[in-house]
This record gives structure tokens, sequence and C-alpha cells, in this order.
């Protein structure tokens, strides 16, 4: 924290440029309305006062491009007693920022050093998306900044949406696209119902082109929630599909149907030269020895999963090429597309009907009537059977032959057909294929509670287990099942666990133990007070405060049992009240069940589509706090 | 985890060109020529088995060359690794490195630029040797490497060396950063070679500890070249269990170099070398201690701020004299600069600094202050004597080695003797680094005006009680009983005190504090121009506003976590009292907020309250600590005294206070509660201690027995019974 003592002995030359301190200082009026803007955006420190966007077209004649300008100027004002924040602007191989400045309220320069770097990220290993950015303070309530930055794209492909909303809060903001009479583009308004967006749309003759003004007042900051539905399901904004242009009075497509984003897709891939010699051997020996067709398929499916590491390249056209399959078995690593088209190359050399397949993944909302390169993100591979596809998603780590990630089901594909392309959605499961079945058998021992338990996990909940048993150090396995079993609860104690295959990712998984809890016992006069349940799932679910639907990793059923005896010479005094609830996303229920020297206490849990709605937060919550009294309750036993 | 190559110690390194140079060519032949004993080693031992990875050859080489000033250093370090499972997989998948850099040992200078080999192969399951590509493979972006390795599956052993050759130029006496080190690491190592090679002017300090092999001179045919290994085999893995000090529990080694042209330089090095370049360093005597620190605290500095801060003030005994000099020296050489550093560090002001006068005294090191603080009492003829200590995880003085590792404090011979040490913006007179605490130490004194005497002397040893954390605790339920309201009062003293002011006390917080107790100027006033003193004023005020919401948010979510709660309300956060002016004053503040789902159980008409909860996390060992095997270092011997007051609600009774009372008691330390009820209330005291800073592995268990009921305690319950 302490500054070396050169601080001291060079002592600068220059002080502050007081002269013009009060042409940027915060003037009362600034500071009325930062306290105004603070009322209404408590969490926020910045907002944007105007911020507009002004999209205009080129063409590239020499290279067949259609090019964008995009000027984005920004009036920031400060909200907070003081912020620091970075103003920033990404761009890639496709992309470069020709102008950034940033100016104090009376528009003369403020000196903020701009750097530019890589962009990183842990997801990916390499891109070509860079940063340019600057460290700017805004001293005092009400200080001001504007800012100016122009974009522009190479190609309008890369072009693919405009979004009202920002990090920062905005008063009014504007976008204003001109659209020259030789260009054919689509405006695709989504997302719209709900917020007062204001379009304006005139010609202009003499300049032959078209304006179109989209205005939006007061827009909240963007949402920073965590299991948020994608951006392209929340936020209202303007898809751009690019149709074509016309030059001297041709006209040359871009993606004016999905055949023309399919034809572009299909060029890089048909580019490839997919020499498989080296992989012959391989693909043999997988084969050789199968039983059927479909263990054929299964043993290069689950060879690509196993021994493929996924690493992501998304370098200029890599981020939409595939890599050779041979260069892909040949390194042992790939990005989706790489593993995809292993996948097909191996299938192919099988001799089944394999094909490359793009998708877009849950998080994103658009299906394949809207063109544009945005609307997917993703590729795997498909094999046809019967005429239908069976999907194959290398990039999946023990997912079974058939199985489908939550992250892809009910989104529609496009599958490789030669010149034409086939349309498929990937079908969607039910919630009792992910289920999770708990069953403890216990009995009151004095001041412990002990007995069996056995865990049984399928679908996804067993696929995620599966793969986090296998990424961990051999000698910490043994440590992470206790871990997870008594979840990591020294009170709970386990022994004799018992596994089914660890490595096999088609059948059902199973756990069973012997079970030891301390502490859960209390005993106070005549009466034994019981702790009964130690997983207490969505304890902590209260959805409060959220603008956003929470979203699962997948569609969740829990089933749990706890059967608990206890001695004959008690009798149960007190159980807490059964709940339950019941809608279109969830089934939830709650329930203690007498018999003789037993207590039942079951748990019902299924989310239905892997979401909770914000229409459902009032009364999910309601659920909640009912099941977060039943945690917080005790069995009472009398003698 | 990746394998990263920064600039630490041994391992950073990068490559040049795309095409192999001839320093690639050479250093690969170092490592995988037909000289290479290793090139077969690819099978480990089934005691190994269940290891994530087994690094079947490691070796690491230090050379260091010269030409009159210039100096080449290289070092370059070889792992092969057998690769057992997904998790080491992962980590040895993926490589970063730079190509080039500029070294920051010795004179800055633009030509020369120092360079990084990076040489790795795989060698598959069926004994094939793969040799990447590093040039051809790696991708830069901005001066960065980055390599995914191709082919490399579980079962398969990757062979990499990183070679750092690092030119620069050296006119003075160099030293270069010390490696002190475990010999042993995260996986098995079952060959360990570490190689020395060195010349005339460079100066080695070298030592083995806890079992670790020797280095042994390796005789070469030249005189004034000279090579040293030390080798090791079945090196066990690293384990870092809590309250542990791997430098003097397990085989380790430390090593220094040094660089000097001549005697006069030699002279000059604050080091401790060995009178020949052909001897390898082992030991410190004392005498040499002495004669490195005889010239270097003369006592020296201006402290004429003292001598008025003085003027017109009476003091009872030399006493309170050393102590008000210090609490003065540690606010007006260092309290009065931090408005500046948060000023510039906002860019409120540009150079913040210059108001503070032409040259100002900023005390920025531990021999500054002793040079310092010593002319304030040659000044005033009080006797005192410099203590030369070493930090316990580091060894004792006897295993003194590298002259960095030396910890300097006074203490003044008052009638009760006074230590002072380097300050920090909070540290109190008697406060010095409690890793010293007990530890044998040198005391260096000068009969006149040079040092010229050297003994060996203890550090005191602070108690549990001086040590101490005592917090209050009132709980109330609300009305409906579905939450409750906590209001806690924490005080610190002793060691436990300065990492707690240093999170919680902020600018404000204490700077005007001083600013008040020594009648200074605040930066602000400091200021002469009125309009910037407007400016500043009324930004420093914006961000010390900002300051405080953040610490505020901050503080909230440690209260959540320290009880386990989440979305506490109505939070709210006092100091009391800073305790900056000496170690046994209390820090003490006030927290309160509200809360809901912890604590409470409905037990049909009756609720349980998890009333041991409220004393917070207490140590909750697992299997593999109770068999700990190793000894135990703390920092220092420490008291948590807790008092819980639950406001028993109108018609209700408790049960079970019994369960309240524990009391384990033994020579490592001890968990005492009781409980009383009065007044309606139920007031709860517990006590936990750790008596000492060090317990051998003998006493782990009777730790344990205290630590168990801390923890139980945590898990106890009274009912509230409705009358």
């Amino acid at each position: 924290m302490l500054k070396p003592l050169y601080y001291f002995i060079f002592i600068s030359l220059f002080s502050i440029n007081s002269f013009s301190q009060k042409k940027v200082e915060p003037t009362e009026d600034d500071k009325k309305l930062a306290k105004s803007l603070k009322d209404i955006y408590t969490d926020d420190t910045v907002v944007l006062e105007n911020s507009e966007d002004i999209i205009t077209f080129g063409l590239n004649i020499k290279e067949q491009k259609v090019t964008v300008n995009q000027i984005m100027t920004e009036s920031m004002i400060n909200i907070d007693s003081r912020s620091d924040i970075q103003k920033y602007c990404f761009y890639d191989g496709q992309t470069s920022i020709e102008e950034f400045k940033i100016n104090y309220r009376n528009n003369k320069k403020a000196y903020f050093f701009l750097k530019d770097e890589a962009y990183t990220s842990n997801d990916l290993f390499h891109n070509d998306v860079r940063v340019k950015y600057a460290n700017i303070d805004f001293p005092l309530l009400g200080y001001r900044y504007n800012t100016h930055i122009k974009k522009t794209y190479d190609d309008i492909k890369y072009f693919t949406q405009l979004q009202f909303f920002n990090e920062y809060p905005i008063v009014k903001k504007t976008l204003k696209i001109e659209i020259p009479n030789w260009l054919n583009l689509e405006l695709k308004e989504i997302n719209f119902e709900g917020y007062d967006i204001k379009k304006e749309v005139s010609e202009d003759s003499k300049r032959k082109l078209k304006t179109y003004i989209y205005t939006l007042e007061n827009i909240p900051s963007a949402f920073k929630e965590e299991n948020a539905p994608g951006p392209s399901y929340i936020y209202p904004h303007i898809l751009i599909l690019a149709k074509s242009y016309t030059l001297k009075d041709k006209k040359e497509n871009i993606f004016n149907t999905t055949q023309d984003l399919y034809n572009w897709y299909s060029s890089l891939v048909n580019s490839l030269e997919n020499d498989n010699t080296e992989i012959k051997d391989l693909v043999k020996s997988l084969t050789a020895k199968a039983n059927s067709e479909e263990e054929k398929i299964k043993n290069i499916y689950y060879w690509v999963q196993d021994n493929i590491r996924y690493i992501a390249f998304e370098d200029g056209i890599a981020g939409f090429k595939p890599d050779e399959a041979v260069n892909v078995f040949k390194k042992k690593y790939g990005d989706c597309k790489g593993m995809a088209n292993l996948t097909k190359q191996m299938l192919l050399e099988a001799g089944f009907d394999a094909r490359l397949t793009w998708i877009g993944t849950k998080r994103i909302a658009y299906d394949y009537s809207t063109p544009n390169l945005s609307i997917d993100n993703h590729m795997i591979c498909s094999i046809m059977k019967d005429e239908k596809p069976i999907f194959l998603d290398g990039t999946e780590k023990f997912n079974a032959y058939g199985e489908y990630a939550n992250r892809i089901q009910g989104k529609q594909t496009l599958i490789e057909n030669g010149s034409d392309f086939i349309l498929e959605t990937v079908p969607e499961t039910s919630p009792s294929f992910n289920k999770e079945t708990y069953n403890y058998e216990l009995t009151l021992n004095d001041d412990l509670i002990e007995g069996t338990a056995n865990k049984n996990f399928n679908g996804e909940s067993r696929t995620s287990l599966l793969y986090n048993f296998d990424t961990l150090k051999n000698d910490k396995k043994d440590a992470f099942l206790e871990y997870y079993l008594n979840n990591s609860n020294t009170n709970i104690k386990v022994s004799n666990i018992e596994t089914s295959d660890l490595s096999n990712r088609e059948l059902s998984l199973n756990i069973n133990y012997n079970i030891s809890i301390k502490n859960a016992v209390s005993k106070f006069d005549n009466d034994i007070y019981i702790t009964v349940d130690f997983d207490k799932e969505l304890e902590n679910f209260l959805l409060k405060k959220r603008k956003t639907d929470f979203i699962f990793s997948f569609k969740r059923f829990l089933e749990t049992s706890t059967k608990i005896n206890i001695p004959s010479e008690y009798k149960i005094s007190y159980i807490p009240e059964d709940i339950n609830i019941s809608s279109k996303n969830y089934d939830l229920s709650v329930r203690f069940i007498k018999d003789s020297n037993n207590i039942i206490y079951k748990k019902s849990f299924k989310i239905k589509n892997a979401k909770i709605e914000t229409s459902d937060f009032e009364e999910w919550n309601n659920f909640i706090h009912k099941l977060n009294n039943i945690y917080n309750e005790q069995i009472v036993l009398t003698k | 985890m990746k394998i990263k190559f920064l600039i630490i110690t041994l391992l950073s390194f990068s490559i040049t060109g795309v095409s192999q140079t001839k320093e690639e060519i050479e250093a690969k032949d170092f490592f995988w020529g037909s000289n290479d004993a290793y090139k077969n080693a690819i099978n480990i031992s089934d005691a190994y088995k269940n290891e994530s990875a087994v690094i079947l050859y490691k070796n690491e080489n230090y050379d260091f060359h010269k030409f009159g000033k210039n100096v080449t250093y290289k070092t370059s370090i070889r792992k092969r690794i057998k690769l057992l499972d997904k998790a080491a997989l992962d980590e040895f998948s993926e490589f970063s490195f730079k190509k080039r850099f500029r070294s920051d040992k010795g004179q800055y200078s633009w030509r020369k630029k120092g360079n990084n080999i990076v040489g790795i192969k795989i060698i598959k399951k069926d004994g094939n040797e793969i040799e990447i590509d590093v040039n051809a493979e790696a991708i830069e972006v901005d001066g960065e490497y980055k390599l995914a390795i191709s082919n490399l599956e579980v079962g398969d052993i990757i062979d990499y060396y990183f070679q750092k050759t690092e030119p620069f130029k050296s006119t003075y006496a160099f030293g270069f950063d010390p490696i002190e080190t475990t010999l042993g690491e995260e996986y098995p190592v079952m060959d360990f070679k570490l190689y020395f090679e060195t010349e005339n002017d460079f100066f080695i300090n070298f030592n083995s500890y806890n079992g670790a092999p020797e280095l042994k001179e390796i005789p070469t045919d030249k005189k004034n070249f000279r090579r040293y290994t030390l080798e090791a085999v079945n090196i066990k893995k690293n384990k870092f269990p809590r309250w542990f000090f791997p430098l003097i529990e397990i085989p380790s080694y430390k090593f220094q170099v040094y660089f000097a042209r001549s005697g006069k330089f030699e002279d000059r090095a604050l080091a401790f070398l060995p009178e020949k370049e052909n001897i390898i360093k082992k030991t410190v005597l004392k005498e040499e201690v002495l004669e490195l620190y005889d010239n270097r605290f003369k006592p020296d500095g201006y402290i004429g701020d003292v001598k008025d801060f003085f003027k017109g003030k009476d003091f009872k005994n030399d006493e309170e004299k050393v102590i008000a000099a210090y609490y003065y020296m540690r606010h007006f050489y260092l309290t009065r600069y931090i408005e500046a550093i948060f000023i510039d560090e906002a860019k409120i002001s540009y150079n913040p600094y210059s108001y503070y006068g032409t040259s100002p005294v900023f005390i920025q090191d531990q021999k500054q202050f002793i040079k310092h603080f010593t002319e304030f009492l040659k000044r005033h003829k009080i006797d005192y004597e410099i203590v030369v200590a070493k930090k316990r995880f580091d060894g004792t003085i006897d295993d003194l080695l590298i002259e960095k590792n030396v910890n300097v404090l006074l203490k003044i011979k008052t009638k009760n003797p006074i230590y002072v040490e380097h300050f920090g913006p909070h540290t109190c007179v008697n406060q010095y680094s409690p890793l010293l605490e007990g530890t044998d130490v040198y005391l260096l004194s000068a009969s006149k005006n040079r040092i010229d005497a050297i003994n060996k002397g203890k550090l005191p040893i602070s108690s549990a009680s001086q040590n101490e954390n005592k917090k209050e605790v009132t709980f109330s339920l609300n009305d409906d009983f579905n939450g409750f309201e906590i209001t806690t009062i924490d005080s610190y003293k002793g060691h436990l005190k300065e990492d707690q002011q240093y999170e919680r006390l902020y600018l404000s917080d204490y700077v005007y504090e001083d600013y008040s107790k020594y009648e200074t100027k605040s930066f602000v006033d400091l200021v002469k121009r009125k309009k910037d003193k407007i400016k500043f004023e009324k930004e420093l005020d914006a961000l010390i506003s900002k300051l405080n919401d953040k610490q505020k948010e901050k503080f909230k979510k440690i209260a959540e976590s320290e009880y386990e709660l989440t979305d506490i309300e109505d939070y709210s956060f006092k100091i009391n009292s800073t305790g900056r002016y000496g170690l046994d004053s209390y820090f003490t503040y006030t927290e309160s907020f509200k809360g809901k789902n912890a604590f409470i159980k409905k037990a049909g008409p009756n609720y349980i309250i998890e009333i041991g909860k409220l004393i917070t996390g207490q140590i909750d060992l697992n299997e593999e600590q109770r068999n700990r095997k190793e000894n135990i270092h703390m920092y220092y011997p420490r008291s948590y005294n807790n008092e819980i007051v639950f406001n028993i609600p109108d018609g209700y009774t408790i049960s079970g206070i019994d369960k309240l009372s524990k009391n384990v008691s033994n020579k490592t330390g001890a968990f005492i509660s009781k409980a009383k009820i009065e007044n309606n209330k139920l007031i709860i005291n517990t006590s936990k201690y750790y008596e000492n800073n060090y317990e051998p592995n003998a006493n782990w268990n009777l730790m344990v027995n205290f630590l168990d009921a801390a923890n139980q305690f945590t898990n106890e319950k009274i009912l509230l019974k409705k009358k």
C-alpha cells in the first residue's frame, strides 16, 4: 500500500490544471439530476443520460462485402459519491475501433490512457477478441464524461444485433439505422412487448436511403443475475437480417434465406480435405468386436468423449470452420466443431450416414427461421437412422448414446444434407429421466441416528456426478465420496460405501452406504427432539429481488424417503405439517407419515421445465418459506 | 490449473525464433541428448499407483557465469512426469510462457534481453517418443505464448524443460533472489538432481535441512570453475496441514548466490558471504553477524521533528519518552502520508506528496527505522540493543544463512525493557512479529559509537490472555419467533488486534485521530492554493464517502459468513475505540443486524434454540486431521472469550442449560463454558485458549480434546418451553 520514497524526492513540476476545474466540475443542476437518478437506480453508480448508436452501411466492391459503421456516443453522469469504471469496447479480426474519445462535460479532451489488450477467458484457449479500454474516474457526484466510439465491421455477416440495454441505466437510448436503398436488410424486432419503444421511419430520396430511429427511455441496467436465461430471451433488441444487396442491378444474396446461411456453412465444411487414412485403424479396432450397429456407434462416440479434450479456438474463420478430423485425432483436442467432424468422419469410416449439425444451445432464443450468425453457437454430429437423426455431442462427457444434454434439448438443428439441409429438433426429456432418489433407513439409537442409505442418480444428475468424480485426482477420490455423501458435515459419518461402476455412463448410478449421525437428537426432560433432514435441498432458494427467470442446468426430479425407527417406549407427539404445491413448472411436496414405530418423511421436488419463471416467484417463495419452516422444525417424541 | 510460467524464481521461461537456434539445439542436447540417463525412465513403483502423477525425474540447474561486469545467469528445470489420471492430464495439457523478457537485475539496460527455451516431449505407453514442435504449435498473443499439448493421454509421460538465460550487467555487488524450498512438491519425485555451476566472483550460501541431502562438490578440471550437486530419491509429495511450517519440518534446502567482483564489493554486499568463492557457506557465526552490521546500524536520521514535538513536554521517565516518540514517529513518518496515498491512487491530485515539503522523512524499512530511532535514543542517552532475529517458520538464528531473513528491532533498556519494531499504521510499542516471539536472537550493542558487542538473547513470548478476542453477543428473538436480532461488541488486543485493524479501520477512521492527537495538519490543510484546496477537499470527502459505503457492504458480508446467514437486514457497524496507542488497549467495534432461518427450530409449541452456534465457527476436525503426525506451529498463544446473553421471551422457560457447561483444560489450552439465568436472561460465558505457539505432535491429542469440546459446544441447544 505504501508508495516508495521516490514519490517524495521527485516532486512533479506540473500541478492540476485548475483553469478548467470550474468547467468540468458538476453544476448544481447536474448534482440534482444525479441525486434524482440515484433515487431511481439505487444499486447503480453511473447512468447514461443519453446513448445513441448511429449505424450506416458501405460497400467494399473489391471484396464484394457490405461494411458497417457504428458510431456510439454516450453522455455519462456519476450518481454516486465517486465512481471508478472501465469504459471499453471489444473488437476482433472482423472489426476495428477507429475512434475512441473521452471528453469532459465541456467537451474538452480528458486524457485517459487507452489500453489495448487481448481478451482472455477461461472458457476459450485462444480467440481473436481484443478490448480497448480506459479506467476512468468520476471524482464527484454529478461528474460527467462524454464518450465517442467508432467501430467498423468489414463484413455485415458479423454485425448481428443491436441492443437497448447496457450495464448502466440509460435515460434515453436511440438507435438510428440508415439503410441505403441498395441494401435489403430486415430489422427484426425481438422482445419489444412490454417496452415503450418508439419507432420512426423516414425516407430520404436524395440520399437514397431509409432511416429507422428507435428510442427507449428510462432503461434500467442489465440484469446481473446468475442462472438467468440467455440475453436473447430477456432484453428487447433488434436482430439484423442482412438479406441481399444490389450492385449495378445485380442482386447478391447475403443471408436471404436459411439456405444462404447453410450454403456459407457448407462451403466452409466442403473446403475440408478430410483425409481419414490415419483414423481407419482406430475405427476398425473400435468396431471389430461390436455385436451390433448400435454398439459400433457407441464405441466411436464414447471414444471421442473420453479421448478428445475440449479446447476452444475462436480465431477468425476458425470460429466457424471445423478442424480436419485427422488433426483432432492426432492432437487429441479440439473444439465442438473439430469433435463433431471427427465423430462424423469416424462414423463414415465405419459405414454410417453421419452428418455435421449446427445448433444454438438453450442460451440462444432463436431458431433457423432468422438466418444470422448469432442464432447458433455449437456443432454436433447426427447419425441418420430411418431418416431420423440421432444426435451425438462429442463435447459432452459421460453422455450415454441416445441421451441429450438439457442445453440442446428442444433446440432446432441444421443438419447437412448435401446441397440441401434438414431442420430437426432435439427431443426433450421428462424430469423423470434425470431422477435422483435418496432412501434413508434409520434407527434412533440413544443419541445417535444410525442406519443405511441409498442414493440413485439417473440422466444428467448421474452424468454430472460421474464427470466430477472422473476429473478428481486419484488420491482424492475416496475422500471426495465421503465428503459428498456427508454434505461435508462431520456430525455425519459414512462408511462401507459401495458404488455402481463409476466409469459406466449407461448404468444408473447407485451408492449404498452406512450412516451414523450425531447431534441430531436432543433430550429435554422426558422428550426427544429430532432433526430429520440433513440434505435440506432448496433451502436457500428464495428468489427475492430477482427480475429474471431462474434457469436450472437440467430438469430436476428428486425423491427422498427417510424412515426413522423410534424406540417403542416413545410415542410421536409432534410432526410438522405436510406441504405441497403444483404448477406448470414444478410439483413440490413434503409429507410425514406415522407408521407404528416409524416416522416416514418424504420429499418430492420436480422442476418440470428446468426453470422458475418470474410469474412463479411469489408462489414459489411461499413454498420455500414453508419448506424452511419444516427444515427448522423438530419431530418430538414423548415417553 | 495449467502450467503457467511467470517470473517467479526459477520458473520463468520463453523461446525464440521459428527455426531452432543454436541455443535451442544446445538446450535440447543438454537435457535429452545422448548423456540423458533418464531417457528410459518409464516405470513407477507400485506404491505410487494411486497417485495423480509421479515425477520420474526432476532436474534443476543454476549456472552463474561472468565476464567482468557482465553476468549470465542461466536457470533451467526439467521434469519427466507420468500422468496417472485426468486431473494430471488437465494440469499438464496447456503451457504458457514468454519468449523474451527484460532482466530486472543489475543496471537497467535496453540492449540486453533474456530469452527462454522450452522443450516438450511425450512418451506414449508403447514407448514411442513424440517431440512437440513448440515453435510451430505455440500461439502468440501480445508476447505471451500458449501451447496446447497434442496427443497427450492418461498413462503418458510428459517430459519438459525450460531454460532461462538472463544476461545483465552489475558493477556493484548483486544478490540473486534467495531460494528457500522443500525438497518435495505436489507430486512424489522418484529422482531429483540439482546442479550448481559457478566461477570466481560468485559466492554461494547453501544448506540442507531436516534430513535433506547435502550439496556435494563435483570435481572439475578448471581451477576457477566449480560444480555442485544435490541428489535425492523417492521424495514424498508435500502435505501442508493447518498450523504447519514446512521449512522446519520436512526436508528442505535454502540458498542464495551473490555476485561481487572484488574485496571492496564483497565488503559492501549486504550478505553473509563465504570467505572465498570455493567455500559453500552453510552457517553464519555471531562474529560474522557483528561484522556485517557494526557499521550498518549507526544512529542516523533527522529527528528535529521529534524535538519540536517534545518541546514543553515533561516525561516521568525514559519509558514514557520512548513511547511518546514511537507513536509520534508512527504518525509523522507514516500515517501523516496516508491521505496522500489514497489521493494519489484515486488520481485526485497528480502529485500529492509535493505538499509535504521538499524532503519529508518517510520511514519505509526496518533498517532505516533502526537508524532513525537509535538516533533519537542516542540524543536522549537512552541505552538500547539491536535485536537480530529470525522468524520461526524459517528455523532458528543458529540456522541463519540468508541476510534477507533477518528481522531487526530494538530492545530499549529502560527499567522495564521496551521493544519497538518498524511500524505499520497501527503497530504499537512492544509489538513485533509474533513469529519472532520466544526465539533466540542476537543482541548488538555499542560501547561507544561503534557497535562492538554481540550476545545471545531471547525474545519474550506473549501469553494467551495478552492476545485476546472478547466478544459480547446479545441475542433476542422477534415477537413471532420467526427471526432474531444480534448485537455484538467485539474487542481485540495483542497480536489478534492488528489484522482486525487493517480489515476494519479505513483512512478516515484513524488518520484524523492522529492529526488531532498530534495537532498536525491534514492533507487539505497543507494545500495553500484555495482553488486546489476546495477541489481536493470535495473529492477526498467523496472518496471517503464511497469507501465507507463499500466498507459497510463488506462488513455485512463478513457477518453473514461468520454466522452462516443469508440476507441479514438492518446491518450497522460502529467503531468504539481504535486501540492504536497500546498493545493492551482494545480495538472495539459494535455490530448489529437482524436475521431469519437460523438458530430457531420449532418443536410443537416449544422452540429449540441452537444457542451454541452463537460462538460461531469452530475448528471441525476430519479423520485425516485427527490423525495428524506433524508438530503444531501456531503464530501465537491466544484466547477467545465470549459472553452470550439471550433475552428469554416472556412466557417461556429454558431447559437444558446443563449441556452448556463444559470444561476441558490441559497444558495445551482449554475450552470452558458456563451458563446461568439472571433477570430472565440466559448468560453464557465461554473461554477458549491456546496456551502456546508451538506444540509437539505428542500433544496433538490434548489439543484435539479442547478443540472438540469447542466444536461440540456449537452443536448444543436449549429448549424454550412455553410456561
